[in-house]
């Protein structure tokens, strides 16, 4: 009972260390240049194919592509923010949503046309392997995962924490106005808070190929799980993000084992639910960090 | 250097539309010819006397949209079908006429399928139809063909083909039998079956694993998991989970691909000594093996048709290689065995007429050769359009080729117990 358990945990942890990559860039977007990113899934699964082709075609490992993916999705994301996402800001919010939504379906589909429906793997020569102990297992390709995750969010809390750009983001997403006066220049700060967000993604699709499939429609999987851990840990929390998202990895789980396999996400649901009737402001305490 | 470049530019201008006119007629020119060899080829010539030496055969299979990729496959393996029976001499009852193949995109969509399939039979003289390997669409196609009395013959196994119908043909294995296939299976790994059934919350998976649960008792199967789980799920490692928790031997998911390549790494990273059976579907692509690799080692199925069963069988998947660069899957397989099912009606009505067809495959007994060479190893039709012969086979990964390992009669190899 007890192992399984703590299986369950371990399962639970090493899947929300995916959703955190995929929250924080939400969450990063929100925080910093206030608005809501409903095309982030799209940008794993860009990150996805861009490892299953660097993997097919040149023989990269997927998780060594990340050195690819990762500036390729900060480049895409410093344009977005440049070309659409500047000229679309302003005191109205409906641009922006009906924004970010078309670029979800014009990449969705686009990756349809190009790819296909398919499903695309990769087998490397860790995809198969597992750590065992104590009756436990660890499968090998999501604890690399998890690691890599963990350390890229931790990175980006030193950034935001330690250097003059991070503070001058954090300031942004404090008070745009207040921060625009102290000589921040906005945009520069939104574009680079934007393509950090997309590298995360890029980063989420990279650690994902290696034990998940890519197809057109991955992100979308990925993304409703983002937005509740967003939700959940304060809108534009980075740490809250990435708690609520282990939280959220380990009560799925924990649901699957004891309720029923299709109803997973029914408790991280519940616990949604529950979280903003009594704290209305996420876990985060609805501060901004 | 710019402006010199805009000035030429400009000054070419009123040159472009003279430019322009010069592909264009090349064009019309390529038009013009084009048509006259299509007519030679498609029109002008049949009138002159070819069409009763032709014999025309509508093929329904999509080749765009979501089911494109088997569909493309399925055409290959048509077109390799006539010519094999145009090879071997055609239909000597109507002096040597030849089978010709006219190809309809029903594009994986059930309303396209109708107007298709009305369209194929109103625009050319057909004397019959296969198609459409997926039952969703091959049920709509199966209607149209009744009302206009053309016969289809089909390798789909859904049941509801063979209620009230008198035009449509089915030579392999039912659904309902593939659930009791799956089960006896399952004794081949454990003499006592622990059977743990998971399955997507859908219709598909809801229909199947009641399927499997009704007729366990009476194959003397124990289930002891019975689970539904959510479809497109992130991570298998929770269910998976479960499925060691019940100390289950032997593991049946009735999931799309994408699941089930997850459910399959996750038992090999728990390290799981339990068999899996996938039932019936995608899983049985040659692709699925190159997609998952080594994963699929060991993981069982149930088929129509496989490309083992019989020598017959092979020499067919030796010649799909030769054309399509992979052993014959199970619906290419089972579309030539059905167009020398066709080929062999005509020879004995001598005839190309829908109808004579039609009550010719109603008496079908082949026992030999390329019509007989699924699983069963004999076509009779019975009243509803079944054969009375026809069974599902096992098969199962085994060194990246999938091997025929059930009923005994068809097994090519002992199971591989993973």
């Amino acid at each position: 009972m007890l192992e399984t358990v703590a299986q369950a945990v371990i399962n639970g942890l090493l899947i929300g260390g995916i959703y955190a990559l995929v929250s924080i860039g939400v969450t990063l977007i929100f925080g910093v240049v206030k608005i809501v990113n409903f095309a982030q899934g799209e940008f794993v699964m860009i990150g996805m194919y861009l490892s299953f082709y660097l993997a097919t075609q040149f023989g990269l490992d997927p998780l060594l592509s990340l050195f690819v993916t990762m500036p390729a999705l900060f480049a895409a994301g410093v344009l977005i923010q440049h070309f659409l996402i500047r000229r679309v800001l302003g005191p109205n919010d409906m641009p922006q949503i009906f924004l970010t939504f078309a670029l979800s379906l014009l990449l969705l589909n686009l990756a349809l046309m190009l790819f296909t429906a398919n499903y695309r793997t990769v087998h490397t020569s860790y995809s198969d392997a597992a750590l065992h102990f104590a009756g436990l297992y660890v499968p090998v390709a999501k604890l690399i995962a998890f690691v890599v995750a963990m350390a890229l969010s931790g990175a980006l809390w030193v950034f935001l924490h330690t250097t003059d750009l991070g503070k001058a983001m954090r300031a942004a997403a404090q008070n745009r106005d207040v921060a625009t006066l102290m000589g921040i220049n906005p945009n520069r700060v939104f574009a680079v808070a934007f393509g950090a967000a997309l590298a995360l993604a890029g980063a989420a699709g990279s650690l994902l190929m290696p034990f998940y499939s890519a197809y057109p429609f991955v992100g979308q999987v990925f993304v409703l799980m983002a937005f509740v851990a967003v939700v959940l840990g304060t809108l534009g929390n980075v740490i809250g993000a990435l708690v609520a998202s282990l939280m959220m990895g380990v009560a799925e789980s924990l649901g699957i084992q004891f309720v029923g396999a299709d109803s997973g996400l029914i408790v991280v649901f519940a616990m949604l639910l529950l979280t903003l009737a009594l704290k209305p402001t996420g876990l985060g305490g609805g501060r901004v960090r | 250097m710019s402006r010199e470049r805009q000035t030429s530019h400009r000054v070419e201008l009123p040159d472009h539309g003279l430019a322009l006119s010069k592909p264009q007629s090349r064009r019309k020119i390529l038009q013009k010819a084009g048509g006259v060899i299509a007519a030679g080829a498609f029109g002008a010539v049949p009138l002159r006397g070819w069409a009763a030496d032709t014999i025309n055969i509508g093929g329904l299979y999509p080749t765009t949209g979501s089911m494109a990729q088997i569909g493309v496959g399925c055409v290959a393996a048509a077109k390799m079908a006539a010519e094999m029976v145009n090879e071997a001499g055609g239909i000597k009852s109507l002096g040597g006429a030849k089978l010709n193949v006219i190809i309809s995109d029903i594009q994986s969509d059930t309303t396209v399928t109708r107007t298709e399939t009305d369209r194929l039979i109103n625009g050319n003289k057909l004397s019959a139809i296969h198609g459409c390997y997926a039952s969703a669409l091959t049920l709509i196609a199966s209607e149209v063909c009744e009302r206009a009395k053309v016969p289809i013959i089909t390798g789909s196994s859904s049941d509801q083909l063979n209620k009230g119908r008198k035009y449509t043909f089915t030579p392999f294995a039912r659904a309902s039998q593939f659930a009791q296939a799956q089960l006896q299976m399952s004794k081949l790994v454990s003499d006592k079956p622990k059977v743990a059934v998971i399955f997507e919350n859908t219709a598909f998976g809801t229909s199947t694993s009641n399927g499997l649960k009704e007729q366990a008792p009476g194959e003397g199967v124990e289930i002891v998991m019975f689970e539904p789980y959510s479809a497109g799920f992130t991570d298998a490692s929770p269910l998976i989970n479960k499925v060691k928790a019940s100390g289950a031997n032997t593991l049946f998911a009735i999931s799309y691909l994408n699941d089930l390549i997850l459910i399959v790494r996750t038992v090999k990273q728990v390290g799981l000594d339990i068999a899996i059976n996938g039932g019936s579907g995608g899983f049985t692509m040659p692709d699925f093996y190159k997609n998952v690799g080594t994963a699929a080692e060991g993981l069982q199925g149930v088929a129509h048709w496989n490309h083992d069963v019989n020598d017959d069988a092979q020499k067919v998947s030796e010649r799909f290689k030769q054309v399509y660069g992979t052993f014959a899957f199970e619906y290419a397989g089972s579309i030539v065995a059905q167009t020398f099912m066709l080929a062999d009606a005509m020879e004995r009505a001598a005839s190309a007429d829908p109808q004579k067809v039609r009550d010719a495959l109603s008496t079908l007994d082949a026992s030999s050769g390329y019509a007989a060479m699924g699983p069963g190893s004999r076509v009779k039709f019975g009243p509803e359009g079944k054969n009375v012969y026809g069974r599902p086979v096992g098969v199962q990964w085994q060194n990246g080729d999938l091997v025929s390992i059930f009923p005994k009669e068809d097994a090519r190899a002992p199971v591989l117990k993973t």
